[in-house]
């Protein structure tokens, strides 16, 4: 019993102090942690895949006119998993190693990106962005006919 | 018994009665019955079939097949192999024989089904609700698919909850739903006879998060293993892969080979954290703080190792249907050896120094007795089954992820009293570290992913079982429309071993009751993942200033 006491006291002084400062000293994360996101309005193309991939649904798609797409987060409800980069085809999306967001203002959380779209000649509504269409201009982009094999 | 030998005896055994077997997969078999013989054939599977009761699901199926159906999942460990008999009932007689009068551990799914799906189990030795509150209108089964995802039906004005009647000569103790020890809600009415626990009461299930529905009715395949991982609050990826693996065997694809290691080393890290929780934890509901601090102190390395390997410390988003995200690189190999052989050097310190603290030993040695027996016929799980001498581990009998490689066994201890399961789980730490070690040695190259090459097709089924460090969880997944489950269905070990507490602190004080329970390590939050927000706790908290003074003015009153 007093043999134990002793052991289970050598550990204790052993281990000496581990708490850290924090928040009194900065803690920076591992490389690679996911943090919030952020959006930049100027790559994205509007193709919707984030907010279809978002499991907590923070992302909202809509077209306020015929020539603009706004995507909103709404990260307050993020889960960081950070499925929406992953699958951004024009890696618009970046996660950055911010983890201290809390706050009394919930606007800090939101994030609206505007994106200008060429609107489709049919049916009026947003189609492709301009930036986008201009790239498959340049490229001088066709459809692969069929081989006639 | 080969699985042919198992339809061949059924088929012996109930003739006509059994309308269809099919094993779509190796280690799933698929029996389905007629109503009238879900019972016998449960107690024959169960008695001479050597079939260890799992889990039942109840189906709405009256879209598709016009029935709602009961299936009840077991499993025959030592032939590696799962059995789901199946009975369907029409929506008028929506009624089937309970099993529970001979498979005992049935006793809470079968009150789940009545609840949530709306089909009684006739003959149910207690038919009280388990799962929705009290005034919940009756007839309204939230996991029909008439129900909407976000329905909230009308409260029953002055519903009564219906507790046991405490036995004559007995008082009765409350402990609950709020209460120290343990974070998560439960109630707890113990019947003592002066300090003796003559027998218990257990309502729980005040933490519905409707995680079942959702994955019918909003959720993709895809989006499904986030969910999953958040069911748990420390063992969260033995759901994400659980239900991976369930979802990959239903959609006849294998993760590649690399991946299904990633995830074996990632659900041994998984193990050793929440081992060292738990020892830490228990130490706490003895009032040795000392071991909290030191066990807490020595788990935190591999929590930042975790951060480091996959972006979290605790949800690792790391789980796709069809394989992992993240590769655990050649780099990171020598420190996370480093790291599991410092946790190792001093768990061993920790280890041998409480084993001769007799303060520990008189508080856990023969206190808290589940006897083999009980075990067995209550079904529990992990160490809670293994400190009972009962030789499961799912990481053995079913293996999954890269067990079949990666070999390991089940650690038992024949004490069956509290201080044999801290043996179990202090063994199953030093050997999740082995295993670590073992599999960051073979891991063999390859992709992360495969690729599908078509879309999921509905109606196909797939059953998974992983080793969770409290025990087997058990995912079943029936495919659907529109990208997303028709049915998903997820049992924590908690579920089953919390059904074992009455026998466990029948005869002692109320004072071992808080290290009993925590002695199975239980999980509350992972037991109550089912339906829709508790309506009775929404009520009572727009209870006014007001009201709560008369409340307690009339109490005083009395
Ligand atoms: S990180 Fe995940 S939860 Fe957050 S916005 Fe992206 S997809 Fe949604
Ligand atoms: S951020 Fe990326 S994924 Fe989302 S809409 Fe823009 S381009 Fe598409």
């Amino acid at each position: 019993m007093i043999l134990s006491k002793l052991k289970e006291a050598i550990i204790c002084l052993g281990a000496g102090r581990v708490t850290l400062p924090y928040p009194f000293a900065p803690h920076p994360p591992a490389e690679g942690f996911r943090g919030k996101v952020e959006v930049d309005s100027e790559k994205c193309i509007g193709c919707g895949g984030c907010a279809n991939v978002c499991t907590p649904r923070c992302i909202v798609v809509t077209d306020p006119s015929q020539d603009t797409r706004v995507l909103e987060f709404f990260l307050e409800r993020c889960t960081y998993c950070a499925r929406c980069a992953e699958v951004c085809p024009e890696e618009a999306i970046t996660v950055t190693e911010q983890f201290e967001t809390a706050t009394n203002d919930t606007q800090d959380m939101h994030i609206k990106a505007e994106v200008y779209m060429g609107s489709c000649q049919r049916c009026g509504r947003c189609f492709e962005t301009s930036t986008a269409l201009d790239k498959l201009m340049v490229t001088g982009f066709q459809g692969v006919p069929e081989s006639g094999e | 018994m080969t699985t042919q030998q198992v339809i061949q005896e059924m088929r012996e055994k109930f003739g006509e009665g059994l309308r269809a077997a099919e094993e779509p997969a190796p280690g799933a078999l698929y029996l389905t019955v007629d109503k009238e013989l879900i019972r016998p054939a449960s107690r024959h599977l169960q008695d001479k079939l050597d079939a260890r009761f799992v889990i039942s699901a109840g189906i709405d199926r009256l879209a598709t097949e016009g029935c709602l159906s009961v299936t009840h999942i077991f499993s025959r460990d030592k032939a590696k192999q799962f059995v789901c008999l199946r009975a369907d009932v029409s929506e008028n007689g929506a009624e089937v024989e309970a099993i529970t009068p001979d498979v005992v551990a049935a006793g809470w799914s079968e009150r789940e089904i009545q609840d949530l799906v709306g089909v009684k189990a006739k003959g149910h030795p207690d038919p009280r609700r388990l799962v929705l509150p009290d005034d919940w209108p009756e007839g309204v089964h939230p996991l029909r698919k008439d129900f909407p995802y976000d329905a909230n039906p009308e409260p029953v004005e002055g519903a009564e909850v219906k507790f046991k009647e405490a036995p004559e000569g007995t008082s009765t103790v409350v402990v609950g739903p709020f209460y120290p020890v343990l974070e998560e809600p439960a109630q707890l009415r113990l019947f003592v006879d002066g300090e003796r626990v003559v027998g218990c009461d257990y309502r729980g299930f005040y933490n519905h998060r409707g995680i079942e529905k959702l994955g019918d009715s909003v959720l993709t395949y895809n989006q499904i293993p986030f969910v999953a991982e958040r069911i748990c609050g420390i063992c969260g990826f033995i759901h994400s892969s659980c239900y991976c693996e369930a979802a990959e065997q239903a959609a006849g694809v294998q993760a590649p080979r690399r991946a299904r290691y990633i995830r074996s080393i990632m659900l041994e890290v998984e193990r050793i954290h929440s081992h060292l929780l738990w020892l830490g934890i228990a130490g706490h509901i003895l009032g040795f703080d000392t071991v909290l601090m030191q066990a807490w102190r020595i788990r935190e390395p591999i929590m930042w190792l975790c951060e480091k390997i996959t972006g979290s410390r605790k949800s690792f988003g790391m789980n796709l249907v069809g394989g992992v995200r993240w590769d655990i690189s050649p780099d990171i190999h020598p420190e996370i050896l480093d790291c599991i052989g410092q946790i190792e050097k001093e768990s061993l310190a920790v280890v041998d120094a409480v084993q001769g603290d007799t303060t520990l030993l008189v508080r856990l040695k023969g206190v808290g007795i589940l006897p083999e027996e009980d075990a067995r016929s209550v079904c529990v799980v992990g160490p809670t089954a293994r400190g009972s001498n009962v030789d499961i581990d799912a990481r053995v009998d079913h293996p999954y992820a890269a067990y079949d490689e990666l070999q390991t066994r089940a650690i038992t201890n024949d004490g069956c009293d509290n201080w044999a399961r801290v043996v179990v789980r202090l063994e199953e730490l030093f050997e999740s570290i082995r295993l670590v070690r073992e599999g960051l040695k073979t891991m063999p190259d390859g992709p992360l992913m495969v690729e599908f090459a078509e879309e999921i097709p509905a109606g196909r089924q797939g059953v998974c079982t992983v080793e969770a460090p409290r025990g087997e969880a058990i995912h079943y997944l029936i495919t659907g429309e529109n990208n997303r489950p028709d049915r998903w269905r997820v049992r924590a070990p908690t579920y089953q071993n919390l059904q074992a507490l009455p026998l466990m602190i029948k005869d002692e004080t109320i004072a071992d009751v808080p290290i009993t329970l925590g002695s199975m390590d239980p999980c509350f939050s992972c037991t109550e993942r089912v339906e829709t927000v508790d309506v009775r706790t929404g009520r009572q908290a727009m209870l006014s200033k007001e009201d709560l003074l008369r409340l307690s003015q009339e109490k005083s009153e009395r």
